[in-house]
């Protein structure tokens, strides 16, 4: 339960962590908020020689809204999403996904950019960056790439980051008037908790007769990564949004979508039948948003 | 009644200035010059024959000063219970669970330290293990102990009047079981330790230890040393449940390595260490039958109860005992018969935990009594009140409630949540539910047979005559004792608190069992008073003679000196005082005498005025084998009502409120004894909703950290209206009793209860996971179609 020894980078801009990285490449690692990197660091199931801390970069601190996209610096942190007017007139479901991690201590110095790179199929800001189809701005010291969150896992803990590479940031979309999202993680108690599972929705609807127009639906901890819910999904493409579809679309999550596995934290029982009603829920908040209710 | 001056007030707690500006010194805080770090080396097997041991390589690894196995630390069996000692420092042919200790290494650091350890090569020759009671029961099944076939550790037989013939005579008669999950203290501050010995061979150990007179006699018999040779003392504790509450292994084998280098060691516990030692709540599987009269008389409880024991004994022997014989209470029960069982096997060891013993069976018990009460169509409030006990009566397991204010506090409950208006008028997935509870205060005779004071005081006045310096060599571990025996020392003497100090924690001064079986205000209490007013008698008799008054005839109250009759002249006395106190600041004024002025004539007269008190209980209990366990001087009693709301789709249950009321007897902090209702409810919200340690099927802890291990955040507790019943206990110190555990005791089946009352499910295993509850729920309606 020791640190083990490593050099500390501080670097002041992209650009010097970039040539940082490059140099140590595999050897090095970047640190956020180190909520997840210091744990695994202490429970030697990491090694590193150095670290490359990144959250004193202005440019990885911004949350913008520019030509109908916002973007997301990689180090914003919960508590700054979980604040930020913006995000939460937007992107509630990120709101939500922000508020719900860890604990008010653990808010303050967990990135978004560490929530993506550790991968983790609970991930509490996941499943939002799914459903709002978010791209993954990733450089490196020739150029920048982006990403769609879909592809972005591969793995628990895996992503495709390459090791040369830094995730800057987040691009969206600004979701259009008549949509709506929403987000629900359920954990044994009310705080510092590792999801069982979580699922958030966004629904876009015709408002003249209530036609969904676009759904996305996105499952955690029931699958090796964060997954979308195609077939439930696809159940409500071009239907008209009421209870009884929601429900059709909720089965499909339940049934089609999702892969849970047993571990100590629940069965896949349970997990698959709370898909099902997550899903259900979510989708409900996410179409009264849609109606402005 | 009586007024008081200090106790039942709400003083500011004594170490409340170190622990809000963080200066308050832990263990790990405190550094010695040339101090060297200890790291244990722990079996990762769950049984094995220990083959070889090597440790050349970590003995020639630069920086390691001793490395020492069962051949440096001898074979001298301890534990808690002397009739069960059997433990030994370091594993000598055999491991039994995962984390038994085999060796310890001192180092110039800890990473030298660990990465000795690892170097350190063992070979082993794996056993098959067993992790249940019923594969260690099972014939031919792995034997951990050879002294123990079948893994039998304990077993309890008792009956009381005449069980069989009472059910026969009973209207309704309903049988149960309840399953717990065995839990971990979790104490914030995990175990940690420095030893030391000096140039003529006295040991000093600082450990964060609930029981420094316990860990002393410990360490002298391991290490084969006289008591007097061996000091012990604790620094602030961050808490301890229970768990602390015994010598463990590595303050043993740094007391070894630090007699090795001859050089202060420190060791530590690493959370994951914290879940290996254990020592928490056992998992208990309890099947309860009760009997009653249509009216809801009770008639008769039966009851049978297997322990998940773990490794070793512990306190597991009083554990077994106590999870009989505290049924007998708070209900008047004639005829009562136990059958108990501890079975060991290959996980770490259970122990004693807040409410030892009682807890699981209380929770299992107070369910039934709701499940009769429905059945005969009563509130089960009124069932409880029909049936209580009352000051004065006596259990038919021998056990005395000498005040007892159990219907105040069904009074108060039952008005404080509205019990009227809600129960049974709340809509579907809300639910209210009560239970009630009692418990020692502390344990009627020491865990080794003796005829030991439980507790010994000095009180010192300075020579100054202004301050009483208290001495006490128990154990303030959080729950504020410091501060209610200073409290209690001032109110005896008839001075301020602010006119107190307090020394505690330290075996050099007295003997006392220490933080445990909620017996420190009860027992220290009564010692603390007794040597305060022996120093005020000794003040009193000084100015006796010097005013030419008889003694009956004067009080110290609020550190003034009150005459019952004339006041007398005491100029003499001022000038005198003045006189010595030339030049100082302070010259009292007042227009009576001060009993800073009185208490200095006395050392002039005497030298240091020593007041000294002592305690132990008288003659408890019958005369049964194990009648000792459960007896106490006094017994506290508490009722609760829980209001909760359950998400059936999800089986989230949310606790809304607790009304809680515990009769502590008198009070002597009010803001104190509110604050372990408070901790008690938290644990018992804890152990009722998510506490569960859980292993793999190699007997690894796999939730070992306090994010797998899930203890009650703040947003997780409910609003808690905790009202103080204030009996007036005859055995106590200015009549007051415990509060520590008593208070754990209806929080779980309050729980229970309200989960039925919301949604009509019974549930019978603990944790009330939300996974758990949905199950039950799909169950039930499944069966209801
Ligand atoms: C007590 C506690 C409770 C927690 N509760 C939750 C919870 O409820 N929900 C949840 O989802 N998580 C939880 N976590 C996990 C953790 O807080 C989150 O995953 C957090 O978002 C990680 O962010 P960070 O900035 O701390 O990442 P770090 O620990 O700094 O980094 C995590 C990983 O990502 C890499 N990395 C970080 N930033 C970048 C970047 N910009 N470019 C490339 N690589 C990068 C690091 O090298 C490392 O491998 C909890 C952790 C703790 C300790």
């Amino acid at each position: 339960m020791l640190l083990p020894r490593f050099d500390f980078h501080d670097p002041a801009s992209v650009q010097e962590a970039l040539d940082l990285k490059k140099t140590y490449r595999e050897n090095a690692r970047i640190l956020a908020g180190g909520t997840d990197l210091l744990v695994h660091l202490k429970k030697d199931l990491v090694s590193v020689e150095h670290l490359i801390s990144v959250t004193k970069i202005d440019e990885l601190l911004k949350i913008e809204e520019k030509g109908g996209d916002i973007t997301i610096g990689a180090c914003v942190t919960m508590a700054s999403l979980a604040a930020s007017g913006l995000i939460g007139e937007k992107l509630p479901a990120l709101k939500q996904g922000a508020q719900s991690l860890g604990n008010h201590l653990i808010r303050n110095k967990a990135t978004i950019g560490g929530n993506a790179c550790n991968a983790s199929p609970a991930g509490d800001t996941l499943c939002a960056l799914l459903i709002y189809d978010a791209a993954v701005i990733l450089q490196n010291s020739e150029g920048a790439r982006e990403v769609p969150v879909s592809d972005f896992f591969v793995g628990p803990g895996k992503s495709c980051i390459n090791d040369d590479e830094l995730l800057t940031g987040f691009r969206i979309a600004v979701p259009p008037a008549g949509s709506g999202a929403d987000y629900i993680q359920l954990g044994k108690r009310k705080s510092s908790e590792i999801n069982v599972v979580n699922v958030a929705s966004y629904i876009e609807i015709d408002p003249a007769n209530q036609n969904i127009l676009n759904a996305r639906i996105a499952l955690g901890s029931v699958a090796p990564t964060p997954i979308r819910g195609a077939k439930a999904e696809q159940v409500l493409a071009g239907k008209t949004a009421d209870d009884t579809v929601f429900f059709e679309a909720a089965e499909a999550a339940r049934r089609d979508d999702c892969k849970p596995i047993d571990d100590f934290r629940g069965t896949a029982g349970y997990r698959q039948a709370m898909i099902g009603v997550l899903t259900r829920r979510t989708l409900a908040a996410a179409l009264a948003q849609a109606q402005g209710k | 009644m009586k007024d008081f001056d200090v106790i039942r007030t709400r003083a500011h707690r004594l170490d409340t200035p170190d622990k809000a500006t963080g200066k308050a010194v832990y263990v790990d805080d405190i550094d010695k010059p040339g101090m060297l770090y200890g790291a244990l080396l722990q079996s990762p097997h769950a049984h094995a024959n220990i083959i070889s041991i090597d440790t050349s390589k970590a003995e020639a690894l630069p920086g390691v000063k001793a490395v020492v196995t069962s051949k440096e630390a001898g074979s001298i069996k301890y534990g808690v219970s002397p009739a069960r000692y059997d433990e030994t420092v370091f594993a000598i042919d055999k491991v039994r669970y995962v984390g038994d200790e085999i060796a310890a290494v001192a180092a110039i650091s800890l990473e030298i330290a660990q990465k000795a350890v690892a170097l350190i090569e063992v070979e082993y020759e794996i056993l098959p293990a067993v992790f249940t009671i019923e594969d260690a029961m099972k014939d031919g099944a792995p034997q951990l102990h050879e002294d123990f076939p079948k893994n039998l550790c304990a077993e309890v037989h008792h009956e009381f009047g005449d069980v069989e013939k009472a059910l026969a005579e009973s209207d309704i008669v309903k049988t149960t079981t309840v399953k717990n999950k065995r839990q971990d203290g979790a104490c914030i501050e995990m175990q940690g330790c420095i030893a030391e010995f000096d140039r003529r061979g006295t040991l000093t150990l600082v450990s964060g230890t609930q029981v420094p007179h316990y860990v002393q006699r410990t360490v002298a018999m391991v290490l084969g040393m006289d008591i007097g040779k061996v000091r012990v003392k604790k620094p602030y504790v961050g808490a301890g449940f229970g768990i602390k509450a015994s010598a463990n292994p590595m303050e043993l084998a740094c007391c070894i390595l630090a007699r090795e280098t001859n050089k202060p060691v420190k060791m530590n516990y690493t959370r994951d260490q914290v879940f290996k030692l254990a020592r928490a709540r056992h998992g208990f599987t309890h099947t309860i039958t009760t009997g009653a009269k249509k009216d809801g008389t009770l008639m008769a409880l039966k009851h049978e109860c297997w322990l998940d024991g773990g490794a070793y004994s512990s306190f597991g022997i009083a554990t077994v005992y106590y999870a009989g014989s505290l049924l007998g209470g708070p209900y008047k029960l004639p005829n009562m018969k136990y059958d108990g069982y501890r079975v060991y096997n290959n996980k770490p060891t259970c122990g004693a935990q807040r409410g030892h013993g009682a807890v699981i069976a209380r929770a299992t018990f107070e369910q039934q009594l709701d499940m009769i009460a429905g059945d005969l169509g009563m509130d089960p409030l009124e069932l409880r009140v029909k049936n209580m006990m009352e000051a004065g009566d006596t259990t038919c397991n021998d056990l005395n409630m000498s005040s007892f204010g159990m219907a105040e506090c069904i009074d108060a409950v039952r008005n404080g949540s509205g019990w009227d208006e809600k129960k049974g008028k709340m809509p579907n997935g809300k639910g209210i539910g009560m239970a009630c509870g009692f418990f020692v205060s502390g344990a009627g005779y020491p865990i080794y047979r003796s005829d030991t004071y439980h507790g010994t005081v000095i009180v010192k006045l300075t020579e100054d005559g202004g301050t009483a310096l208290v001495y006490t060599a128990s154990a303030e571990i959080g729950q504020g004792s410091d501060t209610a025996f200073a409290m209690i020392a001032a109110e005896a003497l008839g001075i301020p608190l602010e006119n107190v100090r307090l020394e505690s924690g330290d075996t050099d001064m007295g003997v006392d069992l220490g933080a445990y079986s909620s017996r420190q205000t009860l027992m220290t209490g009564h010692a603390t008073k007794e040597a305060a007013e022996h120093a005020k008698a000794q003040v009193l008799e000084v100015l006796s003679g010097l005013l030419n008054v008889p003694v009956e005839e004067m009080d110290i109250k609020n550190g003034f000196i009150e005459f019952k009759n004339e006041t007398p002249d005491i100029t003499d006395i001022r000038t005198r005082y003045i006189k010595e106190h030339r030049g100082w600041i302070d010259n009292p004024d007042s227009e009576k005498l001060t009993f800073k002025e009185a208490s200095r004539m006395a050392f002039l007269e005497k030298g240091s005025i020593v007041g000294t008190g002592k305690y132990k209980p008288h003659l408890l209990g019958g005369k049964f084998k194990g009648a000792a366990v459960g007896t106490s001087p006094a017994y506290g009693c508490s009722a609760q009502v829980a209001e909760v709301s359950v998400d059936v789709e999800t089986g989230q249950i949310t606790i809304e409120r607790i009304t809680d009321a515990h009769d502590c007897g008198k009070a002597i902090n009010m803001t104190s004894v509110e604050g372990q209702m408070e901790g008690s409810v938290s644990m018992g919200i804890g152990e009722a909703m998510h506490e569960e340690v859980m292993f793999d099927d190699k007997g690894n802890v796999l939730n070992n950290d306090l994010a797998e291990y899930k203890i009650v955040t703040s947003m997780d507790m409910p609003q808690v209206d905790a009202v103080v019943v204030e009996s007036d206990e005859p055995n106590g110190p200015f009549g007051a009793k415990e509060v520590g555990e008593g208070a754990i005791m209806p929080t779980i089946p309050a729980i229970l209860n309200a989960v039925y009352d919301a949604i009509g499910v019974r549930v019978f295993e603990l944790p009330l996971t939300p996974e758990r509850v949905y199950w039950a729920i799909q169950e039930y309606q499944k069966k209801a179609g």
